[in-house]
Protein backbone atom coordinates (compact mmCIF):
# COMPACT_ATOMS: atom_id res chain seq x y z
CA UNK A 1 0.00 0.00 0.00
CA UNK A 2 1.25 3.48 -0.74
CA UNK A 3 2.01 5.35 2.42
CA UNK A 4 0.10 8.47 3.18
CA UNK A 5 2.40 11.32 2.25
CA UNK A 6 1.53 13.44 5.24
CA UNK A 7 1.92 10.83 7.96
CA UNK A 8 5.59 11.35 8.65
CA UNK A 9 5.53 15.04 9.42
CA UNK A 10 3.23 17.46 11.18
CA UNK A 11 2.67 20.95 9.89
CA UNK A 12 3.21 23.81 12.30
CA UNK A 13 -0.03 25.83 12.06
CA UNK A 14 0.55 29.14 10.30
CA UNK A 15 -1.16 30.98 13.19
CA UNK A 16 1.40 29.74 15.68
CA UNK A 17 4.26 30.40 13.32
CA UNK A 18 3.00 33.95 12.74
CA UNK A 19 2.57 34.74 16.42
CA UNK A 20 6.02 33.50 17.27
CA UNK A 21 8.20 34.22 14.28
CA UNK A 22 11.75 33.04 14.72
CA UNK A 23 12.33 33.51 18.41
CA UNK A 24 15.87 34.65 19.12
CA UNK A 25 17.29 31.29 19.96
CA UNK A 26 20.45 30.88 22.01
CA UNK A 27 22.17 27.56 22.19
CA UNK A 28 24.89 27.02 24.76
CA UNK A 29 27.11 24.02 24.09
CA UNK A 30 29.97 24.48 26.51
CA UNK A 31 31.15 26.90 29.16
CA UNK A 32 34.55 28.55 28.83
CA UNK A 33 35.71 26.32 31.65
CA UNK A 34 34.52 23.12 30.00
CA UNK A 35 36.21 24.05 26.72
CA UNK A 36 39.50 24.85 28.45
CA UNK A 37 39.36 21.51 30.24
CA UNK A 38 38.51 19.61 27.05
CA UNK A 39 41.31 21.26 25.10
CA UNK A 40 44.03 21.39 27.76
CA UNK A 41 43.15 18.82 30.42
CA UNK A 42 45.44 19.11 33.41
CA UNK A 43 47.13 22.32 32.26
CA UNK A 44 47.25 25.50 34.31
CA UNK A 45 45.50 28.38 32.57
CA UNK A 46 47.25 31.72 32.94
CA UNK A 47 45.20 34.75 31.95
CA UNK A 48 47.04 36.59 29.21
CA UNK A 49 44.14 38.67 27.91
CA UNK A 50 45.17 41.48 25.61
CA UNK A 51 44.17 45.11 25.33
CA UNK A 52 45.44 45.97 21.88
CA UNK A 53 47.31 49.15 21.04
CA UNK A 54 46.08 51.03 17.98
CA UNK A 55 49.19 49.92 16.10
CA UNK A 56 48.53 46.26 16.96
CA UNK A 57 44.92 46.47 15.87
CA UNK A 58 45.94 48.02 12.56
CA UNK A 59 48.61 45.38 11.95
CA UNK A 60 46.26 42.48 12.78
CA UNK A 61 43.50 43.97 10.64
CA UNK A 62 45.89 44.33 7.72
CA UNK A 63 47.21 40.78 8.08
CA UNK A 64 43.80 39.14 8.50
CA UNK A 65 41.53 41.45 6.46
CA UNK A 66 39.17 41.55 9.45
CA UNK A 67 38.13 44.20 11.93
CA UNK A 68 39.83 43.72 15.28
CA UNK A 69 38.21 44.09 18.70
CA UNK A 70 39.82 46.27 21.36
CA UNK A 71 40.44 43.35 23.67
CA UNK A 72 40.94 39.63 23.33
CA UNK A 73 40.41 36.93 25.95
CA UNK A 74 43.53 34.76 25.89
CA UNK A 75 44.95 32.21 28.29
CA UNK A 76 48.33 30.57 28.17
CA UNK A 77 48.15 26.86 28.96
CA UNK A 78 51.11 25.75 31.06
CA UNK A 79 52.30 22.41 32.36
CA UNK A 80 55.02 22.96 34.92
CA UNK A 81 57.45 25.44 33.44
CA UNK A 82 56.57 24.83 29.79
CA UNK A 83 53.94 26.38 27.58
CA UNK A 84 51.67 23.76 26.03
CA UNK A 85 49.48 26.08 24.02
CA UNK A 86 47.11 29.01 23.89
CA UNK A 87 43.40 29.08 24.67
CA UNK A 88 41.45 31.92 23.09
CA UNK A 89 37.78 32.81 23.50
CA UNK A 90 36.43 34.91 20.67
CA UNK A 91 33.12 35.94 19.16
CA UNK A 92 32.01 36.69 15.64
CA UNK A 93 28.89 38.28 14.28
CA UNK A 94 27.51 36.31 11.38
CA UNK A 95 24.75 37.40 9.05
CA UNK A 96 22.01 36.50 11.49
CA UNK A 97 23.81 35.19 14.53
CA UNK A 98 26.36 35.79 17.21
CA UNK A 99 28.80 32.99 17.78
CA UNK A 100 31.13 32.58 20.74
CA UNK A 101 33.82 30.01 20.22
CA UNK A 102 37.04 28.77 21.73
CA UNK A 103 40.23 28.01 19.86
CA UNK A 104 43.17 25.95 21.10
CA UNK A 105 46.51 26.80 19.51
CA UNK A 106 49.70 24.78 19.80
CA UNK A 107 52.74 26.66 21.23
CA UNK A 108 53.84 27.35 17.66
CA UNK A 109 50.52 28.82 16.63
CA UNK A 110 48.73 25.98 14.81
CA UNK A 111 45.02 25.44 15.34
CA UNK A 112 44.55 22.38 17.51
CA UNK A 113 40.81 22.47 18.02
CA UNK A 114 37.79 24.73 17.68
CA UNK A 115 34.62 24.40 19.74
CA UNK A 116 31.49 26.49 19.44
CA UNK A 117 30.52 27.68 22.94
CA UNK A 118 27.35 29.61 22.18
CA UNK A 119 25.27 30.22 19.10
CA UNK A 120 22.64 32.90 19.17
CA UNK A 121 20.30 33.32 16.23
CA UNK A 122 18.73 36.70 15.73
CA UNK A 123 16.57 36.14 12.68
CA UNK A 124 14.21 39.00 12.21
CA UNK A 125 15.17 40.54 15.50
CA UNK A 126 17.09 43.67 16.24
CA UNK A 127 20.78 43.26 16.76
CA UNK A 128 21.40 43.85 20.42
CA UNK A 129 25.04 44.54 20.18
CA UNK A 130 25.55 46.24 23.52
CA UNK A 131 23.74 43.55 25.44
CA UNK A 132 25.82 40.90 23.82
CA UNK A 133 29.08 42.62 24.54
CA UNK A 134 28.09 43.08 28.15
CA UNK A 135 27.95 39.36 28.52
CA UNK A 136 31.62 38.89 27.88
CA UNK A 137 33.31 42.07 28.98
CA UNK A 138 35.19 41.41 32.17
CA UNK A 139 34.45 37.72 32.04
CA UNK A 140 37.14 35.98 34.01
CA UNK A 141 38.24 32.45 33.56
CA UNK A 142 36.33 30.24 35.92
CA UNK A 143 33.12 32.19 35.81
CA UNK A 144 30.43 29.83 34.63
CA UNK A 145 28.29 30.72 31.68
CA UNK A 146 24.67 29.98 32.24
CA UNK A 147 23.80 26.85 30.36
CA UNK A 148 20.78 27.08 28.12
CA UNK A 149 17.84 24.78 27.80
CA UNK A 150 17.24 21.98 25.36
CA UNK A 151 18.96 22.15 22.04
CA UNK A 152 16.65 22.27 19.05
CA UNK A 153 17.43 19.99 16.15
CA UNK A 154 16.79 22.12 13.12
CA UNK A 155 16.72 21.05 9.50
CA UNK A 156 16.70 24.11 7.28
CA UNK A 157 19.13 25.58 4.88
CA UNK A 158 22.79 25.23 5.67
CA UNK A 159 24.29 27.96 7.81
CA UNK A 160 27.70 29.01 6.62
CA UNK A 161 30.58 28.79 9.07
CA UNK A 162 32.60 31.28 7.01
CA UNK A 163 32.50 33.89 9.80
CA UNK A 164 34.31 31.46 12.07
CA UNK A 165 36.96 30.93 9.41
CA UNK A 166 37.43 34.71 9.21
CA UNK A 167 37.63 34.94 13.00
CA UNK A 168 40.22 32.19 13.25
CA UNK A 169 42.33 33.94 10.61
CA UNK A 170 42.26 37.07 12.78
CA UNK A 171 43.28 35.02 15.85
CA UNK A 172 46.18 33.47 13.96
CA UNK A 173 47.35 36.97 12.99
CA UNK A 174 47.01 37.94 16.65
CA UNK A 175 49.25 35.01 17.61
CA UNK A 176 51.75 35.92 14.90
CA UNK A 177 51.95 39.61 15.76
CA UNK A 178 51.36 39.70 19.51
CA UNK A 179 51.31 36.38 21.39
CA UNK A 180 54.31 34.78 19.72
CA UNK A 181 56.66 37.41 21.08
CA UNK A 182 54.93 37.64 24.46
CA UNK B 1 24.88 5.35 31.45
CA UNK B 2 27.20 8.12 30.27
CA UNK B 3 25.86 11.65 30.36
CA UNK B 4 24.45 12.90 27.07
CA UNK B 5 25.67 16.28 25.87
CA UNK B 6 25.74 18.26 22.62
CA UNK B 7 28.88 19.71 21.09
CA UNK B 8 29.28 21.91 18.02
CA UNK B 9 32.27 22.48 15.74
CA UNK B 10 32.68 24.39 12.49
CA UNK B 11 33.37 21.70 9.85
CA UNK B 12 32.54 20.91 6.22
CA UNK B 13 31.56 24.54 5.72
CA UNK B 14 28.86 24.57 8.35
CA UNK B 15 28.15 23.98 12.02
CA UNK B 16 28.16 20.34 12.99
CA UNK B 17 26.27 19.42 16.16
CA UNK B 18 26.69 16.01 17.74
CA UNK B 19 24.65 14.71 20.67
CA UNK B 20 25.69 11.62 22.62
CA UNK B 21 28.14 10.67 25.32
CA UNK B 22 31.53 12.41 25.25
CA UNK B 23 33.55 9.52 23.84
CA UNK B 24 31.08 8.91 21.03
CA UNK B 25 30.98 12.63 20.21
CA UNK B 26 34.75 12.67 19.82
CA UNK B 27 34.61 9.63 17.50
CA UNK B 28 31.83 11.29 15.51
CA UNK B 29 33.80 14.50 15.01
CA UNK B 30 36.85 12.49 13.93
CA UNK B 31 34.78 10.92 11.16
CA UNK B 32 33.45 14.32 10.07
CA UNK B 33 36.98 15.75 10.08
CA UNK B 34 38.20 12.86 7.93
CA UNK B 35 35.41 13.42 5.42
CA UNK B 36 36.20 17.14 5.49
CA UNK B 37 39.90 16.57 4.73
CA UNK B 38 39.09 14.21 1.85
CA UNK B 39 36.24 16.08 0.21
CA UNK B 40 36.70 19.78 0.89
CA UNK B 41 36.77 21.85 -2.28
CA UNK B 42 38.63 24.54 -0.33
CA UNK B 43 41.64 22.39 0.63
CA UNK B 44 43.99 22.23 -2.38
CA UNK B 45 45.26 18.74 -1.50
CA UNK B 46 41.97 17.03 -0.69
CA UNK B 47 40.98 14.06 -2.86
CA UNK B 48 38.34 16.27 -4.43
CA UNK B 49 40.76 19.08 -5.31
CA UNK B 50 43.28 16.59 -6.72
CA UNK B 51 40.54 15.26 -9.02
CA UNK B 52 39.69 18.78 -10.14
CA UNK B 53 43.33 19.73 -10.68
CA UNK B 54 44.76 16.59 -12.27
CA UNK B 55 42.16 13.97 -13.29
CA UNK B 56 41.78 15.37 -16.81
CA UNK B 57 45.48 14.58 -17.39
CA UNK B 58 46.03 11.40 -15.40
CA UNK B 59 43.97 9.01 -13.28
CA UNK B 60 43.71 10.13 -9.65
CA UNK B 61 43.48 7.55 -6.90
CA UNK B 62 41.19 8.47 -4.02
CA UNK B 63 40.38 7.19 -0.53
CA UNK B 64 37.66 4.54 -0.15
CA UNK B 65 35.41 7.17 1.47
CA UNK B 66 35.71 9.54 -1.48
CA UNK B 67 35.13 6.63 -3.86
CA UNK B 68 31.98 5.67 -1.96
CA UNK B 69 30.56 9.19 -2.30
CA UNK B 70 31.42 9.37 -6.01
CA UNK B 71 29.82 5.95 -6.60
CA UNK B 72 26.61 7.12 -4.96
CA UNK B 73 26.73 10.39 -6.90
CA UNK B 74 26.91 8.34 -10.13
CA UNK B 75 24.04 6.20 -8.90
CA UNK B 76 21.80 9.23 -8.35
CA UNK B 77 22.87 10.86 -11.63
CA UNK B 78 21.79 7.72 -13.50
CA UNK B 79 18.51 7.29 -11.68
CA UNK B 80 17.53 10.96 -11.76
CA UNK B 81 18.37 11.20 -15.48
CA UNK B 82 20.98 13.82 -14.71
CA UNK B 83 18.97 16.00 -12.32
CA UNK B 84 21.63 15.21 -9.73
CA UNK B 85 24.97 15.99 -11.37
CA UNK B 86 28.13 16.77 -9.40
CA UNK B 87 30.00 17.81 -12.57
CA UNK B 88 27.31 20.27 -13.69
CA UNK B 89 27.14 21.59 -10.12
CA UNK B 90 30.90 22.11 -10.14
CA UNK B 91 30.87 24.01 -13.43
CA UNK B 92 28.10 26.26 -12.09
CA UNK B 93 29.92 26.76 -8.79
CA UNK B 94 33.11 27.88 -10.54
CA UNK B 95 31.19 30.14 -12.93
CA UNK B 96 29.47 31.88 -10.02
CA UNK B 97 32.63 32.13 -7.89
CA UNK B 98 31.06 29.87 -5.26
CA UNK B 99 34.06 27.50 -5.39
CA UNK B 100 37.71 28.54 -5.75
CA UNK B 101 40.05 27.60 -8.58
CA UNK B 102 43.27 26.28 -7.04
CA UNK B 103 46.76 26.74 -8.47
CA UNK B 104 47.04 24.65 -11.59
CA UNK B 105 43.33 23.87 -11.67
CA UNK B 106 41.86 24.32 -15.15
CA UNK B 107 38.55 26.07 -15.76
CA UNK B 108 35.87 23.44 -16.30
CA UNK B 109 35.12 22.62 -19.91
CA UNK B 110 32.83 19.65 -19.28
CA UNK B 111 29.59 20.08 -17.34
CA UNK B 112 28.02 16.64 -17.45
CA UNK B 113 28.43 13.70 -15.09
CA UNK B 114 29.16 11.27 -17.93
CA UNK B 115 32.50 13.08 -18.45
CA UNK B 116 33.74 11.49 -15.24
CA UNK B 117 34.91 7.88 -15.19
CA UNK B 118 35.53 5.66 -12.24
CA UNK B 119 37.23 2.33 -11.89
CA UNK B 120 37.55 1.11 -8.32
CA UNK B 121 39.18 4.00 -6.47
CA UNK B 122 40.59 5.63 -9.59
CA UNK B 123 38.95 8.69 -11.10
CA UNK B 124 39.45 10.13 -14.57
CA UNK B 125 37.92 13.18 -16.26
CA UNK B 126 37.56 13.12 -20.03
CA UNK B 127 37.95 16.89 -20.13
CA UNK B 128 38.80 19.55 -17.55
CA UNK B 129 35.89 19.63 -15.13
CA UNK B 130 35.07 20.54 -11.57
CA UNK B 131 33.41 17.99 -9.32
CA UNK B 132 31.37 19.53 -6.50
CA UNK B 133 30.35 17.08 -3.79
CA UNK B 134 28.55 19.76 -1.78
CA UNK B 135 25.20 18.14 -2.49
CA UNK B 136 26.07 14.74 -1.06
CA UNK B 137 29.30 14.69 0.99
CA UNK B 138 27.76 16.38 4.00
CA UNK B 139 25.19 13.61 4.26
CA UNK B 140 27.91 11.00 3.87
CA UNK B 141 29.92 12.62 6.67
CA UNK B 142 26.84 12.50 8.92
CA UNK B 143 26.39 8.78 8.19
CA UNK B 144 30.06 8.05 8.94
CA UNK B 145 29.81 9.99 12.20
CA UNK B 146 26.80 7.91 13.22
CA UNK B 147 28.67 4.68 12.39
CA UNK B 148 31.70 5.86 14.40
CA UNK B 149 29.49 6.72 17.37
CA UNK B 150 27.78 3.33 17.29
CA UNK B 151 31.20 1.63 17.12
CA UNK B 152 32.06 3.14 20.53
CA UNK B 153 29.04 1.39 22.02
CA UNK B 154 26.93 4.53 22.19
CA UNK B 155 23.25 3.54 22.18
CA UNK B 156 21.67 6.78 21.09
CA UNK B 157 22.89 9.86 19.32
CA UNK B 158 22.18 12.59 16.82
CA UNK B 159 24.39 14.26 14.22
CA UNK B 160 23.33 17.51 12.56
CA UNK B 161 25.55 19.00 9.88
CA UNK B 162 23.83 22.21 8.87
CA UNK B 163 20.43 20.59 8.57
CA UNK B 164 21.56 17.18 7.30
CA UNK B 165 20.55 15.11 10.31
CA UNK B 166 20.78 11.45 11.28
CA UNK B 167 19.67 10.02 14.60
CA UNK B 168 19.80 6.59 16.21
CA UNK B 169 18.66 4.95 19.40
CA UNK B 170 15.51 3.62 21.02
CA UNK B 171 13.80 7.02 21.26
CA UNK B 172 12.79 9.06 18.21
CA UNK B 173 14.51 12.44 17.85
CA UNK B 174 12.33 15.50 17.33
CA UNK B 175 13.44 17.64 14.41
CA UNK B 176 12.00 20.98 13.41
CA UNK B 177 12.03 21.91 9.73
CA UNK B 178 12.32 25.67 9.29
CA UNK B 179 11.73 28.06 6.43
CA UNK B 180 15.25 28.85 5.25
CA UNK B 181 14.71 32.58 4.78
CA UNK B 182 13.58 33.44 8.30
CA UNK B 183 14.05 30.19 10.24
CA UNK B 184 10.31 30.07 10.97
CA UNK B 185 9.14 26.61 12.08
CA UNK B 186 7.05 24.96 9.39
CA UNK B 187 6.98 21.27 10.22
CA UNK B 188 7.90 18.78 12.92
CA UNK B 189 9.37 15.40 12.13
CA UNK B 190 10.46 12.56 14.39
CA UNK B 191 13.64 10.80 13.28
CA UNK B 192 14.00 7.22 14.39
CA UNK B 193 17.12 5.41 13.17
CA UNK B 194 17.05 7.43 10.00
CA UNK B 195 17.93 10.74 8.44
CA UNK B 196 16.47 13.98 7.20
CA UNK B 197 17.87 16.72 4.99
CA UNK B 198 16.62 20.05 3.71
CA UNK B 199 17.88 22.01 0.72
CA UNK B 200 16.79 25.42 -0.31
CA UNK B 201 17.13 27.84 -3.19
CA UNK B 202 16.86 30.94 -1.03
CA UNK B 203 19.97 33.07 -0.73
CA UNK B 204 21.68 31.62 2.30
CA UNK B 205 24.76 29.90 0.97
CA UNK B 206 23.20 26.59 0.02
CA UNK B 207 21.73 27.63 -3.30
CA UNK B 208 24.97 26.98 -5.17
CA UNK B 209 24.24 23.28 -5.36
CA UNK B 210 20.77 23.48 -6.80
CA UNK B 211 20.85 23.29 -10.55
CA UNK B 212 17.25 23.65 -11.65
CA UNK B 213 14.07 24.73 -10.02
CA UNK B 214 10.54 23.56 -10.66
CA UNK B 215 7.43 25.60 -9.95
CA UNK B 216 7.80 27.97 -7.03
CA UNK B 217 9.26 25.72 -4.37
CA UNK B 218 11.95 27.23 -2.19
CA UNK B 219 12.96 24.20 -0.18
CA UNK B 220 12.73 20.43 -0.17
CA UNK B 221 12.93 18.14 2.83
CA UNK B 222 13.64 14.45 2.47
CA UNK B 223 13.44 11.71 5.07
CA UNK B 224 15.48 8.61 4.20
CA UNK B 225 17.20 5.69 5.92
CA UNK B 226 20.59 7.42 5.54
CA UNK B 227 21.73 11.04 5.35
CA UNK B 228 23.74 10.70 2.13
CA UNK B 229 20.63 9.68 0.17
CA UNK B 230 18.48 12.25 1.96
CA UNK B 231 21.02 14.96 1.04
CA UNK B 232 21.21 13.98 -2.65
CA UNK B 233 17.45 13.47 -2.95
CA UNK B 234 16.66 17.01 -1.81
CA UNK B 235 18.38 18.24 -4.98
CA UNK B 236 16.46 15.78 -7.15
CA UNK B 237 13.13 16.80 -5.57
CA UNK B 238 13.88 20.50 -6.10
CA UNK B 239 14.84 19.84 -9.71
CA UNK B 240 11.32 18.66 -10.49
CA UNK B 241 12.76 15.76 -12.47
CA UNK B 242 10.10 13.30 -13.67
CA UNK B 243 12.26 10.59 -12.11
CA UNK B 244 11.79 12.05 -8.61
CA UNK B 245 9.14 9.57 -7.48
CA UNK B 246 11.17 6.61 -8.62
CA UNK B 247 14.28 7.95 -6.88
CA UNK B 248 12.36 8.39 -3.61
CA UNK B 249 11.07 4.81 -3.94
CA UNK B 250 14.56 3.42 -4.55
CA UNK B 251 15.83 5.04 -1.37
CA UNK B 252 12.64 4.25 0.60
CA UNK B 253 12.41 7.97 1.17
CA UNK B 254 9.65 10.54 1.60
CA UNK B 255 9.68 14.20 0.75
CA UNK B 256 7.83 17.46 1.00
CA UNK B 257 8.39 20.82 -0.64
CA UNK B 258 7.74 24.28 0.72
CA UNK B 259 6.84 27.36 -1.30
CA UNK B 260 7.78 30.96 -0.65
CA UNK B 261 4.73 31.55 1.53
CA UNK B 262 5.55 28.55 3.73
CA UNK B 263 2.90 26.20 2.33
CA UNK B 264 3.87 22.54 2.48
CA UNK B 265 3.08 19.90 -0.13
CA UNK B 266 4.02 16.25 0.19
CA UNK B 267 5.76 14.93 -2.90
CA UNK B 268 3.51 12.23 -4.30
CA UNK B 269 5.52 9.50 -5.87
CA UNK B 270 3.78 7.66 -8.71
CA UNK B 271 4.18 4.30 -7.01
CA UNK B 272 3.64 0.86 -8.47
CA UNK B 273 0.31 -0.51 -7.27
CA UNK B 274 0.64 -3.20 -4.62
Amino acid sequence: MPQSGASWFTIVPAAIAAVAPAPACATVYMSVEQAAHAMFAGAKMVDRSITFTDAQRKAIAKASRASVPKTQHVWEAREGSSRVGWFIVDRVLGKHEYITYAVALTPDGAVKRIEILEYRETYGGEVRNAGWRQQFVGKKFGSQLKLGGDIKNISGATLSSRHITDGVRRLLATWQLVLRNG
Amino acid sequence: MAERVTRCRPLIGTFVEITGDEGAIEAGFEAIERAHRLMSAHEPDSDLSRINRFAHEQPVEVDSWTAAVLERAFFWSRHSEGAFDVVAAGAAAIASGYLPLHDGQPRPVAAHWTRMEMCGRTVKLQKPACVDLGGIAKGFAVDRAVAAMKATGCESGLVNAGGDIAGFGPQPWPVQVVQPSDRRAIANVAISNGAIATSSVLPDGSSGHVLMLAGGQVSATVCAPNAMDADALTKIVLSGSPATGRCLDIAEAQAFVVDRGGAIAAVQAPRVAA
